[in-house]
């Protein structure tokens, strides 16, 4: 039971939403609907799961002191200080030091991180960017082109020829390479849920299971 | 409190972003010290929201004003609970079944996404009728041959060899101009996110602080 | 020996260039031209054609690693719908920041306008489940959003009351940093038929192509640049944008400011490559010898 269970709630719940798409009856519509809403509250709670194991060994590396510790305490302290704001919102809607946190500390934070990539990105296109051959050569031209047509310079440099240019590429070439990794993409994820839903692909459940 | 008159969030804000940005120079303990930050308080950030804009409005307030018009709430919420129970060995089973209705529901809407939403709309803009007149129908064309091509080559059954090997090749080529396409992109995205920073720094920070 | 020194110069040395050439506009703006293009204008004379009567909906699905992408995407489209008294709902289905996004950008916007708030616009919040709020949102919005970011309860506001589900939307309108605005394409648009747009940080930009090329897009704004030609369209057709972005603290934040560092950037990097290839194969010629 407590193998197969798991495997039948899958496969029923999962063909739901399919049968849904195809019939289209009130009571149908209804039972999906509710089950919409009920899922939105399940992964509510799933979201902050990861919480737990990442709480669990910051505290275990404080406890052996390991390599780095004092940033653990950091970021447990991070964690509750934020957390604690976010609980004691009330009915008012989210607590004013939670916002101010947000904007002032969370979202620099996230923003520089990111903005690092400035660096790295313009340290690969002179290192790495080589015209070694012909694919490489066509990737480098694309590359430049499109660079030249989302900057005001390449329209000055050809008389208003690069925008067009870019824009043919994205929408032609680019659009047909892109709608065959989806449509490949897609067949491949819909082969893996369909193993999923049919129970033959059972990882996810955990060791033992497979 | 505004120090050199730039409000104390201000501050804040420039310290972290040095902090952050110190790592072009080396790894450093103030940028671990961020990155500790960010991690920490990014994960508080889930729980604040998880509660105050979905728990609470969509289950403890149902349940609090009309409990037993709202009794059906307790399936989801036992649900979710049990999805902790992981951590507990005796009871872990039961974590299976919350896990199994939540990918569940999650597979069978990514499937009828991906069969309907992706495979269905992009073949039927694929396959057009080919008098759509004047140059309209040479782009059609090349977006077929582009589509079919790019197919080709991410068809790993049979060799590539001989006329199968000549379409995934210009398969490739597709592939190529669109990888060009999007690394031109990335350096945008890149460097939009870099002004933001620098941006922020000049105008916010140091400007106010050079006129006090 | 000397073209291998400097194939292979202190990366330290390209961040620090690449950092001038960020800064020098930042302090002084260059004011570069700015051509919008079809995907833009797709999305903007949608909404051109919509006025009291319609409503639309954005979903703020970014967080602040997109933030100078599309915080001026977010500022535009609010100012344009707002000028044309579009009724306005606003969600987030994005977790890190999706939220906090739609707060400052609707804080900022809505008080340029007199606009009164549960009637012309609504801050819905931010709402867990990906998919499964908007799904959920094709039969009834108040069963996802029972009260807004606030907590305050839904059913008594009259736009909401008015606004039952997609069947009464517009434009849905992605903000969107991941793969959140593909969702709105292959989703809703698929199964509820509802327009969509997409406003895209520009590294996701390439895949949306596809979706707005079979008709699941009406329009495609691509980072920065997409910002700034919608900036540009709203100034040239609107006096009363014209003057909001005539403000100095505004035209600091705008788009069209931000494409003079991205101008300068790019440049910047399209000559590293050709320097790079240049010595690239300069060094292999002189091997060959």
């Amino acid at each position: 039971m407590r193998r197969t269970l798991p495997l039948f709630l899958t496969f029923v719940v999962g063909m739901f939403p399919i049968f849904a798409f195809f019939v289209p009856h009130r009571a149908v519509s209804d039972l999906n609907q509710q089950l919409d809403t009920w899922l939105v509250i399940v992964a509510a709670f799933a979201l902050p799961l990861g919480v737990v194991n990442l709480v669990g060994s910051n505290i275990t590396k404080i406890k052996r002191k390991q390599k780095g510790w004092p940033y653990s305490i950091v970021l447990l302290a991070g964690l509750s200080v934020m957390a604690f704001y976010g609980i004691m919102g009330g009915e008012q809607g989210f607590h004013p030091k939670f916002q101010y946190m947000f904007v002032n500390m969370v979202s620099p934070l996230q923003a520089t991180m990111f903005s690092l990539l400035a660096f790295y990105v313009a340290s690969a296109a002179y290192r790495a960017f080589r015209a070694r051959n012909i694919e490489a050569t066509v990737l480098l031209a694309a590359a430049i082109i499109v660079m030249l047509g989302r900057i005001p310079f390449g329209d000055m440099l050809t008389g208003g020829r690069m925008t067009p240019l870019s824009e043919w590429i994205m929408t032609k070439p680019n659009a047909a390479a892109q709608r065959g990794i989806i449509i490949g993409a897609a067949l491949g994820a819909a082969s893996m849920q369909i193993r999923v839903i049919l129970g033959i692909e059972r990882t996810y459940l955990g060791k033992g299971q497979e | 409190m505004h120090p050199f008159g730039v409000p104390i969030g201000v501050w804040i804000n420039a310290f972290l972003t040095l902090c952050i940005l110190s790592f072009l120079y080396k790894d450093n303990p103030f940028f671990r010290f961020a990155e500790s930050l960010f991690a920490g308080m990014s994960l508080g950030y889930y729980i604040g929201i998880v509660t105050e804009n979905t728990l609470r409005p969509n289950l403890f307030r149902p349940l609090a004003q009309n409990f037993w018009g709202n009794v059906l709430l307790l399936i989801p919420m036992a649900l979710g609970i049990m999805l902790y129970f992981r951590y507990i060995p005796s009871v872990a089973w039961l974590a299976r079944i919350a896990l199994a209705v939540y990918i569940g529901y999650y597979v069978g809407v990514y499937l009828m996404q991906k069969l309907h939403g992706d495979i269905l709309f992009q073949s039927r803009d694929t396959i057009v009728s080919l008098r759509a007149g004047g140059v309209d129908t040479l782009w059609n064309i090349i977006v077929m041959v582009g589509v079919f091509s790019v197919l080709i080559y991410f068809y790993f059954s049979a060799e590539h060899k001989g006329a199968l090997g000549k379409v995934s090749k210009l398969g490739i080529y597709f592939l190529m101009i669109s990888f060009g396409a999007s690394f031109g992109y990335t350096i945008m995205a890149r460097i939009s996110l870099l002004m933001g920073r620098f941006s922020f720094l000049v105008n916010t920070w140091l400007r106010p602080i050079i006129s006090s | 020996m000397d073209i291998q020194k400097l194939l292979y110069i202190d990366r330290r040395i390209i961040y620090l260039l690449v950092a001038i050439g960020a800064l020098i506009p930042i302090i002084r703006p260059i004011g570069l031209p700015v051509v919008p293009t079809a995907p833009v204008k797709g999305l903007f004379n949608k909404i051109d054609t919509l006025g009291p009567d319609d409503a639309v909906m954005i979903s703020f699905d970014y967080g602040p690693s997109s933030e100078p992408e599309l915080n001026p995407m977010a500022a535009a489209i609010l100012r344009h719908l707002f000028i044309r008294k579009v009724r306005v709902l606003v969600v987030a289905i994005f977790p890190l920041g999706g939220v906090s996004m739609a707060i400052q950008q609707l804080e900022r916007v809505s008080q340029e306008f007199d606009l009164q708030y549960g009637v012309d616009y609504v801050n819905l919040g931010y709402k867990d489940g990906g998919q499964a709020p908007m799904k959920a949102m094709g039969v009834s919005i108040h069963d996802v959003f029972p009260a807004d970011v606030d907590g305050r309860p839904t059913d008594e506001m009259s736009l909401i009351q008015q606004v039952v589900n997609y069947d009464d939307i517009d434009v849905v309108i992605s903000l969107a940093t991941g793969v959140i605005g593909e969702w709105w394409a292959n989703l809703i648009n698929a199964q509820f038929g509802v327009d969509v747009a997409v406003g895209c940080t520009a590294v996701s930009a390439p895949k949306y192509y596809a979706y707005l090329r079979s008709g699941q897009m009406i329009g495609l704004l691509g980072g920065l640049k997409g910002a700034s030609e919608y900036e540009k369209l709203l100034i040239d057709r609107y006096p009363e944008a014209r003057e909001l972005y005539g403000k100095p603290e505004e035209a600091k934040k705008s788009a069209i400011t931000g494409m003079d560092v991205q101008s300068i950037v790019h440049v910047i990097i399209i000559a590293f490559i050709i320097f790079g290839n240049t010595m690239y194969f300069a060094l292999r010629r002189s091997q060959r010898r």
